[in-house]
This record gives structure tokens, C-alpha cells and sequence, in this order.
């Protein structure tokens, strides 16, 4: 990949992350809000970007969303580390719960 | 005889009912909120159910929600339900709608069969609420599960942390006809075949 390319992928993550997120929160604000993990403010102001807007957000060579999880716990649950193939579905289960649990840093 | 005096109110009120009818809530949950009429309430449910609802009571103890498997997919939904209520100001029972329907797609999503109901759900909140159960931290992996209150929390460990020894041993097979999807059918014939945990992380270190 050379720096064009690279830059054309993450416009096009970015933006396809940025519709993604407006039609969430179009349709559903409250579960989007759980869905994208960001705050009211933050989804407001998603919610009434304008298409040109998000074309030049897009545009940068840093991707705009982050991972939800930081540390070694939900990581080993999701890439199931160390654990036989039989406990999948428990530890995504388990991953979910985990998520699912941090509203702190939404808000 | 006026129920509900504004007709708006009325409206949010049967599409709320409808929504509950369609995720397969009892009509004690239509009952209980929404202020329509019980004759109403029996049509609306015909009408969008195509039948007439279960009778008899609702389940009332709160020992379904500490078995082991339903404590995992009430833990999640309540999880999920908590963090709408807090990031969102919601009335009640949308936050109760809204959660359980993350809770179905998340079920979806990782192909299991979805062990609480609408009408379970909607329970467990009540009680939490009335302070009958509550959510209690795991001492180990930090994420917080359905508990009864006074729970010690210095001492607990979850069910997924902590599985109880026969945890999915032998499970899947004898209730595949309940939950076929919820164990991949080459984990419970190695389950068969070795005893080996399905469903559930090993209690300790396994290569």
C-alpha cells in the first residue's frame, strides 16, 4: 500500500463508518447511542452532518472510530486465548456482557 | 371511563402495545403499561398475534434468573438495559424494549436461542426495582451479573468465570430440541466424546 492508497481506504472506512452511524442514529437514537458507544452530544451532532461534511471529516489520514475494548479481558474472551473451541460462544457471550456494562464511557 | 383523555397518548400507548405483542410479551405486560382497556388490550393482541395470549399467572420467583444459563443472557440483557438508561432519558418501558431488542440481535448475531423472554425481561427490571435482585461485580473479570441483593460482592465471581462442573456437560444434547442453535453440533459431540466442558470456559488453565 502505498500513501495514496492508504489514504483513499481510510476515507472510505471513515465515511462509510460516518453514514453507517447517521442512519443508526435516524433510526433508533437511543440504541444507537449503545450501538456506536458515544455520548447524546456526540450522536446529535452526527445525526445532522451534512453529506458534505462527512466528506471532508472522512477526509484524514486517521480513522475516526476507535476499539471499544482496551484491555486483556474482553480481548482474551474475544480472540479466545488459551481456550478450546467448545467455549465460543460463552466468551463472546461473555464479551458482550462485559461491553455491554461500560455506559461510563459513553457519557 | 376516561382512560386516556389525549388521543396522541393513546396512539404512542397501542404502538408501544403492539411492539410488546410483537416481541411476545404476555398481556400482564400490556396490562401493566399502558392504560388501554383490557377488552382492548385482548383485540389489539388477536389482532396482531393472530391468537389469543397465554393465561395463567406469570412466573414470580426470582430463582429463574440464578440458574446458570438464563443468569448469562438475563446479566446481558440487563447490562444492556442499564446502559440505555443511562446514556438515554427514556420512559420505562421503551428502555425495556429498546434493550431487549439489542438483546435479541445480539442472541442473532452469535447464532444462540434467545433463553429470555420479553415478559422475563420486563420482570427482571421489576425486580431490580423493588430491590429483589441486583446486579453484583465479579471479582474477576470486573463485568457486573444478575445477583439476589447483600450478594458479597468482595467474594463473587460469575457464572462464566466461575462455570458449576457440570455446566453444559450433557446440556445440549438433552434439550437440542429447546436450543439446537445454542451448541454447535461438533461441540457437544466432542462434549460426548471426551466430557469435555461445552458452553462454558474451562475452570482452569487448559492448553
Amino acid at each position: 500500500m502505498n500513501t495514496e492508497q492508504i489514504l483513499a481506504e481510510i476515507r472510505e472506512a471513515n465515511l462509510s463508518y460516518l453514514m453507517l452511524a447517521q442512519s443508526l442514529i435516524r433510526i433508533d437514537r437511543e440504541q444507537a447511542l449503545f450501538r456506536h458507544g458515544v455520548s447524546e452530544d456526540t450522536a446529535a451532532l452526527i445525526g445532522t452532518l451534512t453529506p458534505a461534511q462527512m466528506m471532508r471529516i472522512a477526509t484524514t489520514n486517521t480513522l475516526l472510530c476507535r476499539f471499544r475494548m482496551d484491555d486483556d479481558v474482553v480481548w482474551n474472551l474475544l480472540t479466545n486465548h488459551g481456550k478450546g473451541a467448545a467455549n465460543d460462544g460463552m466468551s463472546r457471550l461473555h464479551a458482550s456482557i462485559l461491553l455491554a456494562g461500560r455506559h461510563q464511557e459513553a457519557a | 371511563m376516561a382512560r386516556s383523555k389525549s388521543i396522541l397518548t393513546e396512539a404512542r400507548q397501542i404502538e408501544r402495545a403492539v411492539m410488546l405483542i410483537h416481541l411476545g410479551a404476555r398481556l400482564q405486560v400490556l396490562e401493566s403499561e399502558t392504560d388501554l382497556s383490557y377488552e382492548r388490550l385482548l383485540r389489539l393482541y388477536k389482532e396482531v398475534a393472530g391468537k389469543s395470549p397465554s393465561k395463567g399467572q406469570l412466573p414470580f420467583s426470582t430463582d429463574w434468573f440464578m440458574t446458570w444459563q438464563p443468569n448469562i443472557h438475563s446479566s446481558l440483557f440487563l447490562n444492556t438495559h442499564e446502559y440505555l438508561n443511562k446514556v438515554a432519558a427514556l420512559d420505562e418501558i421503551d428502555t425495556v424494549i429498546k434493550a431487549y431488542q439489542l438483546y435479541l440481535e445480539q442472541m442473532q448475531s452469535q447464532g444462540l436461542e434467545p433463553l429470555l423472554s420479553v415478559t422475563r425481561a420486563w420482570r427482571l427490571v421489576k425486580f431490580v426495582d423493588n430491590g429483589m435482585l441486583t446486579m453484583t461485580k465479579c471479582r474477576k473479570c470486573g463485568g457486573h451479573f444478575v445477583t439476589h441483593p447483600h450478594e458479597i460482592a468482595r467474594h463473587y465471581v460469575c457464572g462464566l468465570c466461575n462455570p458449576p462442573a457440570r455446566a453444559g456437560k450433557g446440556k445440549p444434547a438433552v434439550r437440542c430440541d429447546l436450543d439446537a442453535d445454542a451448541a454447535p453440533a461438533g461441540a457437544s459431540l466432542l462434549a460426548l466424546a471426551g466430557g469435555r466442558p461445552v458452553g462454558g470456559p474451562a475452570p482452569g488453565p487448559r492448553g
